[in-house]
């Protein structure tokens, strides 16, 4: 199918690469079906709705800035993702990219959790964990850089 | 809004599913058991609103220019 959206043009989606959430990223209730795109960088990844064009969330690896990041789910929510065991997940967290560069952070408390082979996600809630909602970057950003980040300049 | 009173140890039923119990009560707090399909989530609700505030400004496309500060930090001086 053709999708056409507002930061990628006209997409063709395969069908067999839609991943249809189990539970809504809270607040967007009608948008159950997301795409996964690549980022400008190996740690960040488009995640493209294909029932609105218009809506993408940019999803960063939260190792790249955490690199203890640790997710406890219960049986049930991992059967709910068709998983049985964390590491059978793919975690990322949402970036939020305002105008001013220094006030860009991500949700550590909230994760979005994808099951790749099965093509489930949701949006989870870490409730006994003290990751805070606003974790900002702009500290870790140096570090990130220095992993040596394809796209990122060097200082040298 | 519905108002109804409960005692500790009482409950109200929300549909065939929810219950909703009061079990413990103190001078300024009230600790309240929910039982619900796990399909029903259940937040504190202060969370959930600055949960969803946080990923309604995450779904407004940013500007390519922040992204790139994003991927390449300003050099420090």
């Amino acid at each position: 199918m053709l999708l056409e959206t507002s930061r990628f043009g006209a997409l063709e989606v395969d069908p067999n690469t839609v991943i249809i959430f189990t539970q809504p990223i809270l607040g967007f209730q009608e948008y159950r079906r997301f795409i996964l795109l690549p980022g400008p960088s190996s740690f960040l990844k488009w995640l493209q709705s294909t029932d609105s064009g218009d809506l993408a969330f940019i999803l960063l690896d939260p190792k790249s800035v955490v690199p203890d990041y640790q997710v406890n789910l219960g049986e049930q929510e991992l059967a709910e993702l068709a998983a049985t065991r964390v590491e059978d997940l793919d975690i990322y967290t949402l970036v939020v990219v305002p105008q001013d560069p220094s006030r860009i952070r991500t949700n550590l408390k909230a994760p979005i959790l994808l099951n790749m082979k099965h093509r489930l996600g949701k949006q989870t809630i870490l409730d006994n964990s003290d990751y805070p909602i606003q974790y900002y970057l702009s500290k870790s950003a140096e570090r990130v850089a220095s992993k040596g980040v394809p796209n990122a300049r060097t200082d040298a | 809004m519905l108002v109804l009173t409960r005692k500790e140890e009482e409950s109200i039923m929300i549909g065939d599913d929810i219950e909703v119990k009061v079990l413990n009560l103190r001078e300024n707090q009230v600790k309240i058991g929910i039982i619900a399909p796990k399909s029903i989530p259940v937040h504190r609700r202060e969370v959930y609103l600055a949960i969803r505030s946080e990923n309604a400004q995450a779904a407004e496309l940013a500007s390519d220019k922040s992204i790139a500060e994003l991927i390449n930090p300003p050099e420090k001086k």
